[in-house]
């Protein structure tokens, strides 16, 4: 009987490597596809024509994407699963650190998106914890074993292997445990930056940057290219009618066209009824009231479709990681050249977006650093608004934070003209953790979406 | 006084030995001898004499005084029968002291379906089947006495003492619009063959199913073929039916605009390219209103003189379309379906000699769909021989051959594999489906498909002749069994038989699919063996009033299966199917599964004279599915019955009228395993990244330490017949509670985990069922029998496993989106088959609440929709007799229940339906109130903004709202009818053909409905997560009605 009840489907035990691989890939190509459906209708940089509830914020309602919750979790239990062979298992050792900087990683994500979130408590459902509380995000940011504290010790541990074991199963940077250092500390000062309305920063930021271990190039970038089937970009095979919903947004097309910005022809496609010429529509349009002609207004560029083999499933780059850098300096939260970090994040930009570099565009009047009577914030933000487009939520993050780019007031909006600043808690949660979701939403008005996150002080 | 006498056969006059003496209304009584004799002293001549015996109509005759008496007695009427019972033991209806009902063959086969369960729908009280909804071939789905275990509801199917597997095997599909989706291959009962069978018991509760074990937990369906045994000589028989086939009930749409939006719409390139031409939508212009408008089948002239049509989008460039009148085609659905047909041929050879008997048969089953491409082909061959090599020694054996195949099955649920999909919910109304019978672009055969639209929607003549999900199935069921009287009063029986089955199966997929615009190629093969083997030791003894009958045996069942699909998601070469011409990797998938269960049962079975029935049985389970990896611990469980009957009127004086009068009580209790490995914890393969395997831990939690499910009911009954039996009640209420159930719980995401695997909870399911037989007429050349079966069953969870209060049993969703669900939800003290869903706010009052834009206001907490069970079902079977005529009809009603119509929703939204055929300019004042005082105050008055039509249709009809599409479920179906004449043997045709009897009838199945739904069939299942889901319609493909004849000739 036993053996007859031994499965002989799959393993009970896998090596770390085949985990570390789902997990680094499911959480790239999940969140790349919830960036196209969701995070750039938030961020204003696409809308939805039709089956646009989402569009028009009523978020609990999303017909593509838009509910990253379970694929957030489920990574994070199997990289949860990796940490702990890690630790249980000195030939596993070498997995330790880059699953402390994933876990720091996705934590963030998911913070970020919902404010509050079950975190301490979670992922142990094996050892019988099924109602697990909801952690602040103070906390989860800040506390040990939280997300800060996790990179550092991802990065200590990564410094400390001395054993032979190679890192299998990173698709990310090839078993290069060096890479992996730069791009915690690219964390580092992406969540320092996060939080740092709430927390002083400032010498944890300067530590940083003197140190001089994070993603400076974008041969460094933390991300993977899309293949073919079944490892593409989940638009490339979708069906036309479901690219053809998200079209440019006008908020795009202002920014785009006011600073003369060429990665309009790499993010978009000139309208069929005027080639040449680009188009985008107000956010959340009621579909029902809405008479249009795709071909009057610009689909999404080749990169997300016919050529989506050059596009990247996006964890952090340099050019994120200088724009932050750019911020701080400017708010002077580090001492250097926040010129230079700006221009040195539009280069970098525009290399990972594989669109040349204008000669001119960094003297242009709208993006000549500080000139023209121009608020360097905005500035700084808008490029990297540009830059993060298809990063998961990060323009809409970003934009909660520090009010920039200035979206829109949507079309018909269902959420009473309020631009949402935090993720609702899916459905889910009330029905199969009712008690401790309740303690949650009740701190948020019933789950508002209008309730800021903690370190959103803006 | 002493009375001797004799008891004979009145028609073989032979003597009949063991027939019940009583002096009724006393405890004084005998049994005849082996000679059918018998004596009784001291009675006295106000004495009256009960004669009775099983199979035969009880005699009463009064005392006179005389010393000697012969009686005769006559074979009982239809409800003194022979019953199998469990382990195929033949026992007296009237013995029983538990519900069985036993279905003629003759009902059966008399109005066939290809579907062997829709055969049994409203013929047996407390049995639930309903029809699947992808035509020809789809499973039906079967509920005993409703559902009470939260995960399994299957009833066990047993042919001639062996089980065979009723499993519905899906496909490997992802959730999203990108991938197959899936195909319902049919059940695995929907094989037998109906002109094979000669009767089915069904045995409804535990009470009469706990010698069947843990899979028998939800009743048992047996079935005993025909054999060789009633013909002397050689006997043939052929019948012959033949249906043609139209669509049941199809959507009532409107016809006054036909595609656009905010009454726009020009065709360009049907992506998006013209004024509204990407999603079909139909509140566009006006139909029917002289407009000239540019269509997907407008003509485009090109520079070369040659003629084609808008949509060939890739074989022009530039060149105009001409517009053409915009015109309503009410019929374009209605002519997309076809005059289907199924023709069922049965010849069967049987005969008897001197040592034994034979049966041959072979059937072929030929159905062509209504829907264009959709076909089942299925051949039985059958053979039972059953024979006396000594005297003490009888073999039986038992060998069906079944292949089924069909050239495709169609996709059942939302997205574009479903042509319905194309069809009910976004057919533009103004659209003319003839032109894409040529659904090829010309010049790009096998490349690039023509269609109305190219955004979301296949073409759906491309989608079934192109796209097709073929099978092709071999099934081997037989048995063998030897019965050997050892010495006296000892049997000993021996059986092994197996259920084998192997299937292929295909899907294609040309280029330019919509979810594979590179083509795909899929194969899955899926293989089943269950091999049982048993034996049973018997032994009889009567002493003198008691007679005895004790069995013991064992079983052991060995149950292997194998699934395997391989895929690739895009193609090299376009047209060519085959796992060569993959453009990607090979995806693959592999599940095997092994099971065992050993089992040792004991049966004693007591009888006082006649009167007094008691059973009493016992059996213990090992089955490896409790096992975990270091630990047999829970794999054993025992569980008992007892079940009593008493015949009243052999013991008492009823009144006047009272022909015979028993009741009966039975307390059973079954226990219930699970599927294999739910025990430990495994890691799944997942997609594999760059060619390196990755995996993931299972998303549910298993349990090392599951202990099997337990049932426990009690049942008590009556059967009272009136009027020499031409009226008959027989009354069962059940209360059967099964506990300590073994579900997967979902739980919530962030423990890392979706579900976990745990004992808890407990169903009680209580009900009434009522069989009344009616002869309201009977003479010599008329004969009119009614049998009515009714039913109410309530399912009512006592309690939960956890604290948290909500179990959600399933949910069936439009594509992978959690707001567009009905959730199987169930709380303590609710009945299973609630669902929730969401729906618009209301006030207190329950009027919908009317935002500051004139619409309703998207409620996100769920509600209650319903339950899908019906309050109670009743079926009406009438036979008439008329001389050589006859007439049959079934009908069937089920009262209360809803459903949610995903065809009412998604056509609703697109403006197709009927219901959007008003549309005012003033627009529309949705029904409502306003909020005109504060949140925490409110103060409602009546709406009064108008919206547009089109604004009102598409937020009433939402799919984020599952509450305005649902239906009140209730329906009365015609489901069977036949009209026939039997040629008599006398007749001159019939003498010449030397035929012993020839029969024609005119036939129909599924003729008339009366329910809320126009819009579809109201016996409605839909399919998802690989298992049946009630209470949705989900775009289903219209049923059909089926009218023919039917010969039948026997020489």
């Amino acid at each position: 009987f036993k053996e007859i009840n031994t499965n002989p489907n799959a393993p009970v035990d896998v090596q770390p490597s085949l985990l570390m691989r789902k997990v680094l890939f499911d959480y790239g190509e999940q969140m790349s596809y919830e960036a196209f459906v969701a995070g750039n209708l938030l961020g204003q940089y696409f809308t939805a024509i039709d089956f646009n509830l989402f569009d028009r914020h009523s978020l609990s309602e999303p017909q593509y994407g838009g509910n990253p919750w379970p694929f957030l979790y489920t990574n994070l239990r199997d990289n949860e699963i990796i940490l702990q062979k890690s630790r249980a298992n000195v030939a596993y050792g070498v997995y330790e650190g880059p699953a402390l900087i994933m876990k720091a990683y996705m934590t963030a994500a998911l913070t970020d998106l919902y404010g509050d979130v079950p975190y301490s408590e979670a992922l142990s459902g094996q050892s019988g914890v099924i109602t697990p509380a909801y952690d602040g995000q103070e906390a989860i940011y800040t506390a040990s074993g939280g997300i800060l504290d996790n990179l550092n010790k991802g990065i200590a541990s990564i410094n400390a292997y001395k054993g032979a074991t190679a890192l299998d199963g990173d698709i990310i940077f090839s078993g290069n445990r060096t890479k992996w250092v730069l791009f915690a500390n690219s964390l580092k000062i992406k969540y320092l930056m996060r939080i740092s309305g709430r927390v002083d920063v400032k010498s944890d930021l300067q530590k940083v940057l003197t140190e001089g271990n994070f993603i400076k190039a974008n041969t460094d970038n933390a991300a993977f290219r899309f293949s073919t089937q079944p490892n593409n970009f989940r638009m490339s095979t979708a069906r036309v009618g479901d690219y053809n919903l998200f079209i440019m947004s006008l908020t795009s097309q202002e920014i785009l066209t006011n600073l003369s910005d060429p990665r309009i022809q790499t993010y978009f496609r000139s309208t069929t009824a005027k080639p040449g010429t680009y188009k985008g529509l107000l956010n959340g349009p009621d579909a029902s009231k809405l008479s249009i002609s795709v071909a009057d207004y610009s689909l999404t560029g080749s990169i997300f479709r016919e050529n989506s083999d050059k596009l990247s499933a996006n964890f952090m780059t340099a050019a994120e990681t200088s724009l932050l850098l750019a911020e701080a300096a400017e708010r002077g939260l580090v001492s250097a050249s926040a010129k230079d970090w700006y221009e040195r994040g539009i280069t970098q930009a525009f290399e990972y977006w594989q669109t040349t570099l204008p000669t001119s565009y960094l003297s242009s009047n709208a993006v000549a650093y500080k000139q023209n009577g121009q608020n360097p914030i905005e500035q700084i933000l808008t490029q990297k608004w540009l830059a993060n487009i298809n990063n998961g939520y990060e323009g809409w993050i970003e934009w909660r934070r520090t009010g920039f780019p200035r979206l829109k007031t949507i079309s018909a909006s269902l959420n009473n003209n309020l631009i949402p600043v935090r993720m609702p808690y899916p459905g889910t949660e009330s029905a199969l953790n009712n008690v401790q979701y309740k303690k949650a939403a009740d701190k948020i008005n019933n789950n508002s979406i209008n309730a800021p996150v903690w370190w959103d002080v803006n | 006084q002493k009375l001797t006498g004799q008891v004979t056969d009145k028609a073989t006059q032979q003597p009949i030995a063991g027939v019940s003496i009583a002096v009724k209304g006393t405890l004084t009584g005998t049994l005849t001898n082996n000679g059918g004799t018998f004596s009784l002293t001291n009675l006295k001549s106000t004495d009256v004499l009960v004669f009775s015996y099983l199979g035969y109509r009880t005699q009463e005759i009064p005392y006179t005084g005389q010393n000697s008496l012969t009686v005769e007695l006559e074979e009982g009427l239809a409800l003194n029968e022979v019953v199998v019972t469990a382990l195929g033991l033949e026992r007296n209806a009237r013995s029983l002291g538990y519900a069985i009902q036993k279905v003629d063959g003759r009902l059966i086969s008399d109005v066939k379906a290809p579907n062997f369960l829709d055969n049994l729908a409203g013929k047996v009280a407390g049995v639930n089947i309903s029809a699947g909804s992808t035509g020809v071939g789809s499973s039906s789905k079967i509920t005993i006495r409703g559902e009470s275990s939260f995960t399994n509801t299957n009833p066990l199917f047993v042919v001639d003492g062996i089980p065979i597997n009723n499993a519905t095997v899906v496909n490997n599909v992802n959730d999203d619009a990108n991938g197959f989706q899936e195909i319902d291959f049919g059940n695995g009962a929907m094989e037998i063959n109906p002109d094979d069978v000669a009767a089915v018991s069904v045995l409804k509760g535990p009470g009469a199913a706990a010698l069947y074990g843990t899979r028998a937990s939800n009743g048992v369906i047996l079935i005993t073929t025909k054999d060789g045994v009633t013909n002397k000589g050689i006997g043939v028989s052929f019948n012959s039916t033949f249906f043609a086939e139209r669509p049941f009930q199809l959507p009532r749409f409107q016809n006054s605009y036909g595609q656009g939006n905010s009454g726009a719409f020009k065709y360009v390139n049907g992506l998006g390219g013209g004024i509204n031409d990407n999603i079909s939508y139909s509140y566009g212009p006006r139909l029917d209103a002289g407009l000239l408008i540019q269509q997907y089948d407008s003509p485009v002239s090109l520079p070369d003189g040659r003629t084609v049509r808008g949509g060939d989008i890739y074989v022009y460039s530039g060149q105009p379309i001409t517009p053409t009148p915009f015109v309503s085609h009410p019929d374009n659905v209605s002519s997309f379906y076809q005059l289907g047909h199924t023709a069922i041929n049965n010849l069967a050879v049987s005969g008897s000699y001197a040592k034994g008997n034979y049966r041959l048969s072979f059937s072929d089953l030929n159905s062509q769909s209504t829907i264009p491409g959709v076909n089942l082909d299925r051949k039985t061959l059958a053979a039972k021989l059953q024979f006396e090599p000594v005297k003490w020694l009888k073999i039986n054996s038992s060998i069906n051959y079944i292949n089924s195949s069909s050239d495709n099955r169609p996709a059942t649920k939302y997205g574009s594999e479903n042509i319905n999909y194309a069809m009910s919910a976004w057919l533009g109304r103004q659209t003319d489906v003839n032109p894409m019978k040529q659904y090829w672009q010309p010049g790009l055969e096998n490349v690039q498909q023509f269609s109305y639209n190219y955004t979301y929607f296949d073409n759906p003549y491309f989608t079934l002749y192109e796209n097709r999900n073929s099978f092709n199935r071999d099934r081997l069921i037989g048995n063998i069994s030897a019965t050997a009287d050892i010495a006296e009063h000892f049997r000993v029986i021996v059986r092994s038989g197996m259920d084998y089955s192997s299937e292929a199966r295909q899907f294609r997929r040309a280029f330019s699919s919509n979810r594979f615009r590179n083509g795909a190629y899929a194969e899955n093969r899926v293989y089943f063996r269950e091999v049982n083997t048993d034996f049973l030791l018997n032994y009889t003894r009567n002493l003198g009033p008691l007679s005895l009958d004790v069995s013991a045996g064992g079983n052991q069942m060995n149950q292997q299966t194998s699934f395997d699909q391989d895929q690739a998601l895009s193609l090299a070469q376009p047209g060519v199917f085959k796992l060569t011409n993959a453009a990607s990797p090979v995806e693959v998938y592999q599940q095997v599964g092994r099971k065992r269960i050993n089992s040792l049962y004991a049966l004693a079975k007591l009888s006082y004279r006649d009167l007094l029935f008691v059973d009493i049985t016992g059996r213990n389970d090992w089955s490896s599915a409790l096992a975990t990896p270091t630990s047999t611990a829970n794999t054993s469980f025992f569980y008992p019955s007892v079940s009593a009957s008493w015949v009243l009127s052999n013991q008492f004086r009823l009144p006047y009228g009272i022909s015979f009068a028993k009741v009966r009580a039975s307390v059973a209790n079954v226990g219930n395993d699970t599927s294999p490995y739910q025990t430990t914890g495994v890691f799944n393969a997942r997609t594999p990244v760059f060619s390196q395997p990755a995996f993931s831990a299972q998303s549910s939690i298993a349990n090392t330490n599951l202990k099997p499910e337990s049932t426990t009911s009690f049942e008590v009954g009556a059967d009272i017949r009136f009027f020499n039996d031409r009226l008959g009640f027989d009354l069962t209420y059940y209360d059967a509670l099964t506990s300590n159930q073994i579900l997967s719980l979902p739980i919530a995401q962030p423990t890392g985990y979706s579900e976990r695997v745990i004992n808890g909870g407990a169903v009680r399911s209580r009900g009434l069922e009522a069989v009344v037989t009616l002869t309201p007429i009977q003479t010599n050349s008329v004969r009119w029998n009614v049998n009515l079966n009714f039913s109410r069953n309530r399912s009512t969870v006592v309690s939960l496993p956890d604290e948290a209060g909500t179990l959600t049993l399933g949910y069936n969703r439009i594509y992978d989106n959690v707001n567009q669900t009905v959730w199987y939800q169930v709380r303590q003290g609710d009945r299973m088959g609630d669902m929730w869903g969401t729906g618009y706010l209301r006030n207190a009052q329950g009027e919908f609440i009317v935002g500051a834009n004139g619409q309703y206001i998207a409620d996100n907490t769920l509600k209650k929709l319903g339950n899908y069970n019906p309050d109670f079902m009743l079926g009406l079977n009438n036979q008439i007799s008329v001389k050589n005529w006859n007439l049959n009809f079934l009908l069937d009603w089920r009262q209360g229940g809803v459903l949610v119509s995903r065809t009412l929703a998604l056509a609703g939204v697109a403006g197709q339906l009927i219901e959007t055929a008003d549309r005012p300019d003033a627009g529309i004042v949705a029904k409502g109130v306003v909020n005109t005082g504060t949140a925490e105050n409110p103060v409602y008055q009546q709406n009064t903004r108008a919206i547009p039509a089109e604004t009102y249709y598409r937020m009433y009809y939402d799919r984020n709202n599952e509450e305005n599409s649902t239906y009140n479920a209730s329906y009365v179906k015609l489901r069977e009818m036949s009209i026939g004449y039997t040629v008599p043997e006398t007749a001159w045709l019939a003498q010449k053909l030397r035929m012993q009897r020839l029969t024609v009838a005119v036939v129909g199945r599924n003729l008339f409905a009366l329910s809320h739904m126009q819009h579809f069939d109201p016996e409605q299942t839909s399919f998802q997560q690989q298992q049946f889901q009630r209470g949705v319609e989900d775009m289903t493909y219209p049923s059909s009605r089926n009218i023919g004849v039917k010969l039948s000739v026997n020489f």
